[in-house]
């Protein structure tokens, strides 16, 4: 204490002044740093030309392009080659700065269902290739469209978790064995949602135009994710520990809650399955066919079962508007990820969401894993048992959709 | 059910993608010919071609053509003055050097060639670091009669090692090959030799490595005439080139003489019944063959120029590396006449050019 004040009173630099100095001093760095340029004969090297092709819309006789200078340097677009062949274009602004963006308009009468090689011309001679693999209309924002992907996200998201609730009064009846066993089942089943987010969201992240740094943004999206989830998490605790009912084991937190956290995990799961879908949809990437709608829709039906197993040893019934809520919160989330998807989609945006689920899911299968009890807990052998087939169930299920 | 029944579902797929692509054409046609009434004045912007038998019959009447009524897909223009060289001037620009006579008579032609490194524009806001010789690509075309002495002083300002490797007969110490007339950054060598045999004929740097050496600029026409002379006729200089602006071994830009479409924005003039001849010279590197063809005309070919009678009667010649001809021809009627290489995947990436005949 004698010391800190001793200094204080040396300095006699007040508190405020303290904390600002350092900013004063790396702003200085930064202003003689740009005025003076004392590398400068570093970088009299070749500019690093790198542009993201962000997003395609193909209309009728028009592909257009969507830019995002992705390097440290300015570039200048000159001229567009589509399938080998330089062709007119339209450019919102043809020099992009760094991390500007731009968007460009070809006329072109591109054939449904063939490849379209894109080749940007810079002023440097540079080439920046852009593929698409097969040539489909980019659907539009209007009204039988929106229907469409809300329809898809009903379809693959919400109706399959719904159904899986209705494992809810099955479980009620079943002993804290075969309760033991389906939660097991569930962080098996949170287990290969998690592999399959990270999977995802790191293909996306390397996708993402460069600068902008796509594999920061997952992390930042699972450690958000993780860090929001603990906190409610204690928010929860204290309201619980007022309550008068059953425990799940040591979990903080009830049966309701700790269903009420997966179902929040799986939905920002599915608001990533919807954007991959929707995605790859408008991408035309993938066909919308029957049995890939049957395929999610089976894949996402034990959702809803990993939803209610907490719930299987609480003495009281939920009211049904928490099965309504649960349904949604884990369902729905699909709907808006088919749109931002199919409207929408940027794969550094697509990323960070993919973070966010990936950090939901680990924390939910955390909480759960945490709130097992000794004796029906995963090294049992029921347990090990549920774990390797919410594994299995999932990963076969997921063939489907392959 | 016949044997329609039995097809596989992608058949019938692919049958119905075809209907769809048909539907786009009939469309795309339909509003071409919009494109062409509007445009028709501009010569092949607007797609205001005569097809031959139209030419003939004087009408002014306009053909469709697809790509939305443009030859030449790049967008703006190129800066000729910025690159100092100008294709169309490039044509017919014949340099016969400082003329002299030595002691015994014979015709003296002195030149001195500067090479430079210079990024040069070959399609319009596309710029290409070039090694130049005086300034331009291709370098200047030297127009000699056989018999004449050749003396070329080649200074050679840039940053790398090069030389001047002439096609036709000459000794061993001025071949123009490293250890045989390489001038070093900063240093100078002077080629000494007769010109023969006449033809057409070119010369490029020959340093090493040769790829990089010749496909950055570094080549030229070397025309030399017979002692009898050739008929009169409009001569021009055409060097078909490419240019790998990404450095990845293939061409993004294929040229006569350099510039992108720059005769098919701007076609080059010529008049209805006079006879034309041109060097055509294939420089073009990483692609094995060049070719061109004329439209709507056949041409006589004399292979390198080293005959006085044509070798043949063709509209179309294809070309290996260093592989060069001249080629005779005359349009009776006036209209604009396209003429490209038959390696139809260079048109698309620049080489695509256009008479138009007054």
């Amino acid at each position: 204490m004698a010391t800190t004040t001793a200094a204080k009173g040396r300095a006699g630099i007040p508190a405020w002044l303290g904390w600002l100095l350092p900013v004063v001093a790396i702003a200085a760095l930064v202003t003689l740093f740009l005025l003076l340029n004392p590398i400068g004969s570093l970088r009299e090297v070749p500019a690093v030309e790198a542009v993201a092709v962000e997003r395609t819309v193909l209309k009728a006789d028009e592909i257009a392009l969507e830019l995002r200078n992705d390097g440290p340097d300015p570039v200048t677009i000159a001229q567009v080659l589509i399938n080998d062949a330089y062709t007119s274009f339209e450019i919102s602004d043809r020099k992009l700065d760094r991390l500007e963006s731009s968007t460009i308009r070809v006329s072109y009468s591109w054939e449904e269902g063939l490849p379209l090689g894109i080749a940007l011309v810079t002023a440097t001679g540079v080439t920046i290739e852009h593929e698409i693999e097969a040539a489909a209309l980019t659907p539009e924002a209007d009204g039988s469209t929106i229907t469409i992907y809300a329809l898809l996200g009903l379809y693959i998201g919400v109706i399959p978790v719904a159904i899986g609730l209705f494992w809810y009064p099955a479980l009620r009846r079943a002993s804290k064995r075969w309760i033991g066993f389906f939660l097991a089942f569930t962080v098996g089943l949170l287990g290969f949602l998690l592999i399959d987010t990270v999977a995802e969201g790191l293909e996306l992240a390397g996708e993402t135009a460069a600068a902008l740094d796509g594999l920061s943004l997952f992390a930042l999206g699972a450690v958000g994710a993780v860090v929001a989830l603990t906190a409610f998490e204690g928010f929860l605790a204290p309201r619980r520990a007022n309550q008068s009912g059953e425990h799940v084991g040591r979990s903080p937190v009830g049966g309701l809650a700790l269903a009420y956290l997966i179902a929040a995990g799986i939905g920002l799961h599915n608001l990533g399955e919807g954007l991959a879908v929707g995605a790859a949809l408008a991408g035309g990437e993938i066909a919308l066919g029957t049995f890939l709608i049957l395929g999610f829709a089976i894949h996402n039906t034990t959702e809803g079962l990993a939803i209610v197993a907490p719930l299987g040893s609480e003495k009281r019934r939920p009211s049904l508007w928490h099965f309504v809520a649960l349904g949604a919160v884990a369902g729905a989330p699909t709907i808006l990820g088919a749109w931002t998807g199919g409207f929408l989609f940027a794969p550094a945006w697509a990323a960070l969401a993919f973070g966010v689920a990936a950090g939901a899911i680990a924390q939910v299968l955390w909480q759960i894993a945490r709130g097992m009890t000794r004796d029906h807990g995963l090294a049992s052998g029921l347990g090990a048992l549920g774990l390797m087939a919410g594994l299995v169930f999932m990963y076969v299920t997921g063939l489907l959709t392959a | 059910m016949g044997p329609l029944g039995e097809l596989p579902s992608a058949w019938k797929k692919a049958g119905r993608i075809d209907r769809r692509r048909f539907l786009r054409r009939v469309g795309a046609t339909s509003a071409f010919s919009g494109a062409a009434l509007l445009g028709g004045h501009d010569a092949l912007h607007g797609s205001g071609m005569l097809t031959h038998s139209q030419a003939q019959e004087g009408e002014g009447a306009q053909g469709g053509h697809g790509n939305n009524g443009h030859l030449g897909g790049t967008v703006g223009d190129v800066d000729n003055a910025r690159n100092g060289f100008d294709p169309h001037e490039i044509l017919t620009d014949f340099d016969g050097g400082e003329v002299s006579k030595d002691s015994r008579g014979r015709t003296v032609r002195e030149y001195e060639f500067v090479t430079t490194d210079k990024e040069i524009e070959v399609a319009p806001g596309v710029f290409f670091p070039a090694w130049t010789y005086n300034g331009r690509v291709p370098g200047p075309t030297i127009r000699a009669t056989e018999g004449d002495r050749i003396r070329v002083k080649l200074v050679n300002a840039s940053a790398h090692p090069h030389t001047i490797h002439f096609h036709g007969f000459h000794s061993a110490s001025v071949d123009g090959i490293p250890g045989a007339g390489e001038a070093l950054p900063g240093e100078s060598f002077t080629y000494d030799f007769i010109a023969e045999p006449f033809g057409t004929h070119l010369y490029h740097c020959h340093s090493l490595p040769l790829v990089q050496h010749i496909h950055r600029g570094l080549y030229g026409a070397f025309i030399v005439d017979p002692k009898q002379g050739r008929p009169d006729a409009n001569e021009m200089v055409m060097v078909m080139n490419g240019f790998d602006t990404n450095f990845d071994g293939e061409n993004e830009v294929y040229a006569l003489n350099t510039v992108a479409f720059a005769y098919s924005k701007k076609p080059i003039q010529i008049n209805a019944g006079e006879l034309q001849r041109a060097h055509v010279i294939n420089v073009t590197e990483f692609d094995p063959i060049n070719s061109i063809h004329i439209h709507a005309n056949f041409f006589n070919l004399f292979r390198t120029g080293t005959s006085l009678e044509p070798d043949e009667f063709t509209d179309t010649i294809s070309m290996g590396q260093a592989e060069r001809h001249m080629i005779e021809f005359t349009y009776e009627h006036p209209g604009n006449f396209i003429f490209h290489a038959h390696v139809t995947e260079f048109i698309d990436l620049g080489w695509l050019s256009a008479f138009e005949v007054v």
